[in-house]
Parts: structure tokens; sequence; C-alpha cells
């Protein structure tokens, strides 16, 4: 059957207005690319779109020859996937004991979780409180406070809400108990919400660098943001300072190109491994109603 | 964005300051500590201006380290080694990004985890944490220390260290101390343009605009003065010849207030005639065509291409930057085809005056310090390594014969394979990266001699000239604020400043006539400006008294 004419145009438009919107989120990212291999100069002068104008690798050998960089890069993988394994863990167990209306006092946990979304302590209590749990100058100081999200907790529930309780029944019918329906049943059919909160803690934790900033004193404990970000303040700074190392002066907006590029590469690849589990529709024909 | 992080940090401190306050009052106050247990060990008991130190047990010390990106620490520097075995102390540096050192400052001393010694601190920021009782009241302790005496005297210091002194009478920070004043920021021309016009160097900022005149004439280019900086920079260095006070940005000149030595009084000094004069300087270069109306609004990086490719000849500069604008320029024009100087700053109808302090960045004590039993010997320790002579030397050149060589005048040369921002190019290491020294966290201050000795000849040069040509500027008396005090007025001086930015860009732009600056003093008046005067002129009163 062939389309009628009206349909055809309507999709034509639709074609060309979300080529326009890709190209609108894309740019800036071409852009921050090609500065990141421009020179100087062309960067002042404007002259940089999509392509390279100038082509100069000199920020990236400074950057990468430096092995601190590496330190560092190592840092903020082990942070990243130790912090997202915890806060899967404690997110997931915790979203599915208040997901169950027969939980005594669930009401009572939801409010505890929910409270800290309004009320923390405050930037120095939270610094003693660290301190004086030792966790200081470790991973720890890092991935586990704030491992859950509530935000995430609260999204994570009602994806198990809205689970069929019948899948339940008859798991419960077939033998299991309640950790094997966990694991066996409803988290193999929720890879849809996991995936997406895997992503978010991922992202979450790549970006960070405040708690490392309050937490750590060493430099080989740092993860690269600080890295990154100190280094950017050395080149937007260095007049004021003074001191412009001769082989750095490049130009801030080349450096903070280089070092976007260079800290959002790895969490860009993680994105095509999860998206396959953004699929709809996983429950569909499981349960007759 | 320093200015929001100003801010940040002041509304970070004044919580600080309060939770110190609470934890005071359950805690020992720091000053009773002195008494009873020995705080000597350690020290040398006959430590004297311009002798050397070495503790007499080793001992080590916490500070907190500005990690500069530049020349990241590391830990095998000839600097710590040396150090140690100079003085036998250690140093234990916490080391923080330089990026966010004064949050982490603010967060370590209102936490009550600071290291004993927090150096970079600018005279100024040590007010906010005053209130806590956390840092140590140095003016109390300056007895141990002989070097720092000895500079103030011979230099004649008390008046600027009088300036520090808080509203209890005592002084918190013990600053970084300058012979003279170091003057850097000024105008870079691009002599060669100047010469083909035919135009003199100005002396005078009326000297400027005929210059600037001539140079539109002669040259096909829109705006022959395009700043940067936003033009802080530029009425910063302006303001003492107008007989004012006011930077713009993050250029702001102390409170904004300005002491009237006939009036015996403070004011405010946007509010001023002499201000209006300084804007109706800089509007007529605007409306004239001769100064770039983006000069306020426009990135640094802009106005740096417009003077590297050759589209404006004037820009603002400190000693750093012209190094930047030589390379960029021998890339954009080719070497030798341009010829650029920091010219002396214009003078103004005030005459030959210039701005600047002779104070710099200096260092705070923990409060704790007190109680260590270390306490003498480290005092002593920072009096040797940041006011005598041999410690100033040391952390700005390192180690005789093996940094640096001396010759029979007496005169300082790197050694051969060292390099120093290009004092000796032909060095394959770096003074500051593989060995420590002249880093920004110990190398400051000192005599005029020893500051010079690792400039560029040009730069002495432009420091000579400013030096012989202009006074500089007296100094205003101590007004300091109480606790209390200061919270308002730091509620009133920051809308007031952000206010009086906004009217000195409309009336400098011509979008609002300077017919209308009394208008202006109105506004300024509605929000609170004489109230804020008034404190501080309370303050000024009250110190007075004591």
């Amino acid at each position: 059957m062939k389309d009628p004419i009206g349909y055809k145009v309507f999709r034509g438009f639709n074609v060309i207005f979300l080529l326009l919107i890709v190209f609108v989120t894309f740019y800036p990212f071409l852009n921050t690319v090609a500065q990141s291999f421009s020179s100087e100069g062309n960067i002042t002068a404007g002259n940089v779109n999509i392509v390279p104008r100038g082509f100069n690798l000199e920020t990236y050998r400074v950057v990468m020859a430096d092995s601190m960089f590496w330190t560092n890069y190592k840092n903020t993988v082990l942070y990243t996937v130790v912090a997202t394994t915890i806060s899967m863990v404690l997110t997931t167990t915790f979203a599915y004991g208040i997901s169950k209306p027969h939980l005594k006092g669930r009401n009572g946990f939801i409010a505890l979780a929910v409270f800290t979304m309004f009320f923390t302590g405050g930037l120095i209590p939270n610094y003693v409180l660290i301190t004086s749990l030792g966790m200081k100058n470790t991973m720890w100081a890092l991935v586990v406070p704030n491992a859950i999200s509530v935000f995430n907790l609260l999204i994570m529930k009602s994806f198990f809400e809205n689970m069929p309780v019948e899948l339940e029944e008859a798991a419960v019918i077939d033998g299991l108990n309640t950790y094997g329906i966990l694991l066996r049943i409803v988290l193999p059919l929720s890879k849809a919400i996991l995936a997406t909160m895997i992503l978010f803690y991922s992202v979450t934790n790549w970006n960070a660098w405040f708690g490392a900033f309050l937490y750590l004193d060493k430099k080989e404990l740092f993860p690269v943001t600080i890295f990154l970000r100190n280094m950017i303040a050395g080149a937007s700074t260095a007049t004021s300072t003074g001191g412009s190392a001769d082989n750095l002066t490049q130009i801030a907006s080349n450096i903070k190109s280089v070092t976007i590029v260079l800290s959002v590469l790895p969490i860009l690849a993680v994105y095509p491994f999860v998206q396959k589990y953004f699929v709809s529709g996983v429950m569909l024909g499981s349960v007759k109603q | 964005m320093m200015r929001t992080n100003y801010l940040r940090v002041v509304a970070v401190a004044a919580a600080f300051a309060m939770a110190g306050a609470l934890t005071a009052c359950g805690g020992t106050p720091a000053s009773k500590s002195t008494a009873g247990a020995d705080v000597s060990v350690g020290a040398m008991k006959d430590y004297k201006a311009d002798a050397a130190f070495k503790a007499t047990a080793p001992l080590s010390v916490s500070i907190l380290y500005s990690d500069h990106p530049n020349y990241p620490l590391k830990k095998d520097w000839l600097l710590w080694t040396k150090l140690t075995s100079l003085t036998n102390v250690t140093l234990a540096p916490t080391v923080v990004p330089m990026s966010d050192y004064s949050q982490k400052r603010s967060l370590l001393v209102g936490a009550g985890d600071a290291p004993m010694i927090i150096p970079k601190t600018y005279p100024g920021q040590e007010s906010a944490y005053v209130a806590s009782g956390a840092i140590l009241p140095v003016s109390d302790y300056v007895k141990l220390m002989p070097n720092y005496q000895k500079k103030i005297k011979d230099w004649g210091l008390e008046k600027e260290i009088d300036g520090l002194r808080q509203a209890d009478g005592k002084y918190y920070l013990l600053p970084g101390l300058h012979e003279e004043i170091w003057p850097d920021y000024t105008l870079a021309v691009r002599t060669d343009v100047f010469e083909k016009a035919g135009i003199q160097v100005p002396k005078t900022w009326d000297e400027l605009t005929s210059a600037l005149k001539k140079l539109k004439a002669t040259n096909p280019t829109p705006y022959p003065f395009s700043d940067r900086y936003k033009g802080g920079a530029l009425l910063t260095m302006s303001s003492p010849g107008f007989d004012s006070a006011m930077g713009a940005g993050t250029f702001h000149i102390g409170d904004g207030t300005r002491f009237d030595k006939t009036a015996g009084k403070f004011v405010y000094a946007a509010a001023q005639p002499q201000y209006k004069k300084m804007l109706g300087y800089f509007s007529s270069l605007v409306s004239a065509g001769l100064m770039d109306p983006s000069s306020f609004t426009q990135e640094d990086d802009q106005a740096i291409q417009k003077f590297v490719s050759g589209k404006s000849f004037v820009i603002s500069a400190n000693s750093q930057d012209i190094g930047t604008y030589r390379d960029l320029m021998d890339e954009s024009l080719g070497a030798g085809k341009y010829a650029i100087k920091k010219i002396t700053v214009p003078a103004g109808p005030a005459g030959e005056i210039m701005g600047g302090s002779r104070l710099e960045n200096g260092v705070m004590i923990n409060a704790q310090a007190a109680k260590s039993k270390n306490f003498v010997a480290m005092m002593q320790f920072v009096d040797w390594l940041y006011y005598s002579d041999a410690g100033q030397e040391f952390a700005k050149w390192g180690v005789q014969g093996t940094t640096y060589n001396k010759d029979a005048k007496g005169l300082r040369k790197l050694a051969p394979t060292i390099d120093y921002n290009g004092l000796n190019p032909a060095g394959t290491k770096d003074l500051r990266k593989d060995y420590g020294f002249s880093g920004g966290v110990f190398a400051y201050g000192g005599s005029t001699e020893l500051l010079q000795s690792m400039m560029i000849p040009e730069e002495v040069d432009f420091q000579k000239a400013m030096k012989a040509t202009k006074t500089p500027e007296p100094l205003a008396p101590p007004a300091p604020l109480s606790d209390t005090d200061r919270e308002q007025a730091t509620l009133i001086s920051t809308p007031l400043q952000d206010y009086v930015d906004q009217g000195t860009l409309q009336f400098i732009l011509g979008k609002r006539p300077l017919s209308q600056f009394d208008a202006f003093v109105a506004e300024l008046k509605a929000k609170g400006m004489d109230t804020y005067v008034e404190m501080k002129n309370k303050a000024y009163e009250d110190f007075k008294k004591k």
C-alpha cells in the first residue's frame, strides 16, 4: 500500500526536523573535539567550527605525558566501578524491600529516605563524620557516603511496584524463597531499570570531584577530574599567580576542550553497551489477566 | 569567576565562623594553652635575626600546600630534602589543588582539621576565621620571630601591619613583606606602530587620548584600544591617578571605601566627584570611537586576539602577559615585525600616584599549634623560611652551587642546566618543576634586589621607571569592623559593589549620561551606602581610641 502524499510530506519534514535537532545537539560536542585539536591562534580568532584548524597535539601530549594523569585516571575507573557496585546493591535491595506493600513500617523507611532529600547535616558535620570514621584519604570516603541516591531509589521502587504480583506468586508456588525471587525472577526482568540505574550512577561517579576534593589530601589518590580541573585553573590564572609554564601556555579554551574530550570518551563508550537494555516490552505476554 | 568564588568563600566562611564559635564554647580556648606544658622542644635558645635556623630536635610540621598544575608537587624535590637537612624540620604537606584552595582552607579551618601552617592567604581573607578562634592571633607571638620584626622595622612597614589588625587590636596573618610596592599591571602598546605614526609614548591619560586619535587616523582599524580583564585592570591602575579607588569585576580595590584626608573620614569612592571625572574620561574614549566598547564585556581571549593580530594597539598587561602576547604575535605577525612594551602607567589629574600594597599573601597559623610542644621551634622555622634573607633566597633560588651560582658581585645566575621562565633557555631542567624552588607557596616577598633578581631586564626597567616617576598612594588608616558589623557590612557592600559595577559600565559606554551622576549617588544611598560608610567610620574612630 502506498503512503498518502500528506504522510510522505510529514515524514520528510520529520526527517529534516530531527536531523536539525541532531545537528544542534551534536554541534557543540564536535566543536569541542575540533577545538581540542586546533591551534590557539585559530581558536581565539573564532576560525574553528567542526574541523580542526592549525592541527595541534601539544596539549594532549603534555597532559598525557604526566604520569599523575594516568594514576588519577586509574583511580577514577576504580572509584566508579566500586561506587557503582555498592550503590546498585544497596539501592536495589532497599527499593525491592520498600516496594512490597505488606512490609511492616514501609512508610517509615520511605520517609527516612525521603527526609535526606531535603535535609542534610551540611558540609562541616559531614567532613567531621567522615574524618572520625577514619575514611579520610581512603577510597571509602568517596564510595560509601551518598551511595543511595534517593531519587534513583524511588524510581526503582515504583518500577518494582509495577511488576505483576502474579509472577512472584508463581515463583513461590515453584518453591523460591524471597531472595530467590529477587535474584532469579525480578532482577532478570528488570534489566531496563538496572541498566538505567547503572548508567546514572556511573556517570555521576565518573564526573564526581567534590567528595574527592573534600576528603583526599594526597595527589596519588585524586580522581582525574581534580587533575583536569586544576589544570584548567592553571591555564586561566597563570597570569595572576605568576607563572606560566613554558610548554603549556596554551589558552584556556584549548585546554578545556582537551580535558572534556579526555574525560568524556570512556563514559561515552559505555552508552552503546547499555543501550541495548533500554528495550520496552520485556514483560510483554508474561502474564495473562 | 574569581568574584563568585570569593562570594562563595565569604558565605561558606560565615557559616564556618558560626560553627567554629559553637565548638569554641565547648572546647578550651586556644589562648589558655600556652601556660603550663613546655612548648619549646626543638627550639633554638639563641635564635636571632639573620642567624641560621636549625631545630635542636627533628620535628615534623603539617602545612597546607596549594598545588600548582604547571609545577605539580613532587616528593623528591631538592626543596624538601635540603629544607630538612638545613633546618631539621620535615614538612608534611596536605595537598590541595590550586583551583579550589580557598574553599578547602575554609573547610579545614571550619572543621578544626587544618594543618599547622596555612600559607597563601591574602590580607583580608583571614578576617572570616577570626571569630571561630581557630586561627592563632600571631601578633601575640611575633616576639618569637626576630627576622619578621627586623624586616618590618627596616622597611618601615608598621602602618601596613596596623591595617591587618582586627577589632580586638590583634592580627591573625603573617603577611608576605615587600621592601617596595611592586607594580605589575599597566598598558602594553605597540611601540612600532606608535613610532611609525610619529607618536610619543603617552605619559598622561590625556596624552593617551591624543595618541589614540592619531592611531585611529593613520590606521584602518575600528578601535585602536581594546582592553581585556573586562576593563578591571584598567580601572584599577588608573584609579590612583584620579584620586579615586575603584576597580571592576575581579579587580575591586579593597572594600569600596576611600579615606578622605582633608575630611579625616572614610567616604564611598564611587560616589565622589573624582570617580565621576574618571568615568568621564573613559566614556570620552568610548564615545570618540577610540576605545572598543566591548572592552568591558569581552572575554580575554577575544581582546588578546585583536591585539596580537594587529587590529588594536593598546591593551592591559602584566609582566607575564607580555610574554604571552609575544609568543602569539610571533605566530600571527611574525617575529621581528612588531614591538611591544609595558609603559609606565599614565598620570591622571591627581598626578603621578601609584596604588598597590607592600603586603603579599602570607601565612596563618592554626591556633592549636600554640599547644604543641614544638610551637616555638615552628615559629622560628616560619620566621627563618619566610622572613630571613637566607630563607627567602633559598625558597626562590634554591641551593648555591647546585641550582644557582653567585659571582663576585653577588649576582646570581642559574646553573647551566636549569631554566626558569626562559631566564636560561639552554637549561633542560626547570627550577620549579624539577627542584621545587620559586613556587608560589614559599617564594614571595623580600627585598627589591631579590625580587628583581629573577626578572628579565625589560621588566626591571619598567619597575625602575615606575619607581622613579610615581609616588605611592597614602595608606588608609585601620578601621577593623567587629564580627557582627562585618556580617552586616558584607550584606550591604556586596550589592552596592554590584550596583557600582553596573553603573560604571553604563556611564562609560554612554548608556547613561554623566549628568545623571547625582541620581546615581542617590541610588547608592538608597542601597545603604551611608550606613555602610558610617559603620566604617565608627570602626575607625573606635580603633583610634584604643
